[in-house]
């Protein structure tokens, strides 16, 4: 934990404090992810949703309730975790491709009220903007208040997503994504341990949207769209998927990757599809699985026994 | 309405001709294919180039495209598809979505990012009912109705066509009979590639041409595809044409839903039996009785 605060920090030495903020957002929704794909092995082409969803809230009740950070992140929250506990009953109850997929029409259907359906509400593609007021020191637009709050809250979800993984409920989700028969024979109850697992990876989802609605002041249908999941998909697999370090690392490597492609390189869509099939060809386990083979190696040729992996 | 009806029918030919291809790596790999869009998008750009050089002919370049996509369309079933048969859809989600990725880039490159026109080839309307309508849309419609005819013909009476409905059914019983599956599965792969080239030139003329077109229609194909259930090539024709008035009827009365309340119906397809189980689980529960 300690070691993300300080690499975060020294982060800031070769890269403007804005963009960390923006990549500390950015994790949280590739943890969330994370839990769902790396852990329980179901692979969403909707998750961005629950996101949006959030993002909406949070905004929705700066604009109309009161300009209270708290306020918005509590509304945001609150929208994601009833949203996806209500569609999570009948989504997992479907698997591999119909899974993925029906979650992109979900969110599809999502974008589009967001784009025209609620456009009273929403203001369509125009987006919609919020002020927040300073509460004490707790200002957003001041970034080094805005990044450590960020930084803050990415502690916060990485801690209780260890927490969980740790746990016999890890343990469990993780023996879903292997043999999710075998889970039944012992006698567990297999679709409420995976509707749980949503509700909380989409619920988590929705918290970064908050974050993303505090920061910029400004939400539109795109932060949303269909197409948006490949972002957060390409962070975890680049990370290392089922690994918290991974998703840490993936999403701070992709948004760089972006952030500097998009500036400097001007076919830089060719150049992320190349990636990603060298990724998935040869370097399918990510840069922390990768590392993780290194130092076995390495501790194996000093005649050392191999270390465990946790 | 009844050139809404008619407009539906042409969407629901263009879905039909794009959707067969993705339909059957769906149901004989257990792929869901982003590539699919690459090669519809590029296959409509390459058909715009070849307009001028062939005289202007639509026909004429139309084959032409199909012709030299055909390759790539191999190419790309067999170093990445055939790469990750077994591994899981994840995998071969991203690859694919990589390849589209580089396609839409390389549209982007050699064509530019704008849209392009394609002006209407027939161009003259005639009268059907008393409705004056297009006849190039007319002519749209029945290409893929002859689509349909002629693959209903290919899988039942061609003995590739038989061995990969077989395969459809039984991969692992085709194989020990010794055939290789593979085989037949790249040559209808191929198949489907082309008429996708065919449905995107289709189309051309009643859109236009943009680089982000492969994964648009991909959308709205997924949808045909789950509607039609996977790997069936007649419920595929019928969903087709049945989201196509979806489209058409939705976009006479609220145009901006056009497109979502095709993933409406998808939805309710997917989660028919997901529904129906929480129904009578309720129901159960309550002590009203068990339906099933």
């Amino acid at each position: 934990m300690a070691l993300i605060a300080v690499a975060f920090l020294l982060l800031t030495v070769v890269m403007p404090m804005h963009w960390l903020t923006d990549f500390a957002v950015f994790c949280i929704l590739v943890l969330s992810f994370d839990l769902l794909y790396g852990y329980m092995g179901r692979l969403s082409f909707g998750h961005v949703l629950y996101y949006g969803v959030g993002m909406y809230a949070a905004s929705l009740a700066l604009v109309h309730l009161a300009p209270n950070p708290f306020l918005a992140i509590g509304a945001g929250i609150f929208a994601s975790a009833v949203l996806s506990s209500a569609l999570g009953f009948i989504v997992v109850r479907t698997e591999g491709a119909t899974f993925a997929l029906v979650n992109l029409a979900l969110n599809q259907i999502g974008f589009w009220l967001a784009m025209s359906g609620l456009q009273a509400y929403t203001r369509g593609e125009d987006g919609l903007s919020s002020s927040v007021r300073a509460i004490g020191f707790l200002d957003f637009y001041k970034v080094p208040v805005a990044f450590g709050f960020m930084l803050v809250c990415l502690l916060l979800v990485f801690g209780l997503l260890r927490m969980l993984t740790r746990s016999p409920f890890g343990i469990l989700i993780r023996s879903i994504k292997e043999n999710e028969e075998r889970v039944k024979f012992l006698g567990y109850d297999t679709l409420r341990y995976k509707w749980l697992t949503f509700v909380i990876a989409a619920t988590l989802a929705g918290f970064a949207g908050t974050l993303h609605a505090l920061v910029k002041g400004f939400v539109a249908p795109g932060d949303m769209g269909p197409l948006e999941n490949a972002r957060v998909i390409f962070a975890v697999l680049i990370g290392g998927a089922g690994n918290l370090y991974g998703a840490l690392v993936g999403g701070v490597v992709f948004e760089t990757m972006i952030n500097l492609l998009a500036t400097n390189i001007p076919r830089w869509e060719m150049f992320l599809g190349i990636m990603l099939l060298v990724l998935v060809f040869w370097f399918r386990r990510g840069i922390t699985g990768y590392i993780a083979d290194l130092a076995r190696k390495f501790s194996r040729s000093r005649g050392k026994p191999a270390e465990r992996l946790p | 309405m009844f050139d809404t009806i008619l407009y539906g029918l042409t969407i629901g030919a263009i879905l039909y001709l794009f959707s067969i291809g993705l339909s059957i790596t769906f149901g004989t790999m257990h792929i869901i294919n982003f590539a699919h869009g690459m090669i519809y998008a590029i296959g409509v750009y390459l058909f715009i180039s070849l307009l001028p050089l062939l005289w202007g002919s639509f026909p004429l370049s139309l084959v032409a495209a199909v012709a030299v996509m055909l390759p790539l369309a191999y190419l790309v079933e067999r170093f990445v598809i055939r790469r990750l048969y077994g591994d899981g859809i994840d995998y071969a989600i991203i690859a694919t979505y990589a390849i589209l990725l580089i396609g839409t880039d390389l549209i982007k490159l050699v064509w530019g990012s704008g849209p392009k026109p394609v002006s209407d080839p027939i161009g003259i309307p005639i009268q059907i009912f008393g409705t004056t309508v297009q006849t190039y849309r007319v002519v749209v419609f029945l290409c893929a109705v002859a689509v349909f005819v002629a693959l209903r013909v290919f899988f039942s009476r061609h003995v590739i066509g038989k061995i990969v409905v077989a395969a459809l059914k039984d991969r692992d019983g085709v194989r020990s009979l010794g055939l290789d599956v593979n085989k037949y599965f790249s040559i209808v792969f191929v198949i489907g590639s082309g008429l996708a080239v065919m449905g995107g030139v289709l189309y051309a003329p009643i859109t236009v041409a943009e680089p982000y077109m492969g994964f648009h229609v991909l959308l709205l194909a997924f949808a045909v595809v789950i509607v039609g259930g996977m790997g069936n090539l007649t419920g595929t024709f019928f969903s087709a044409l049945g989201l196509g008035q979806v489209i058409a009827l939705t976009g006479r009365f609220y145009p901006a839903g056009a497109d979502t309340m095709v993933f409406v119906v998808m939805t309710l397809v997917l989660l028919k039996d997901p529904i129906a189980e929480l129904l009578r689980r309720l129901v159960g529960k309550h002590g009203i009785g068990n339906f099933s």
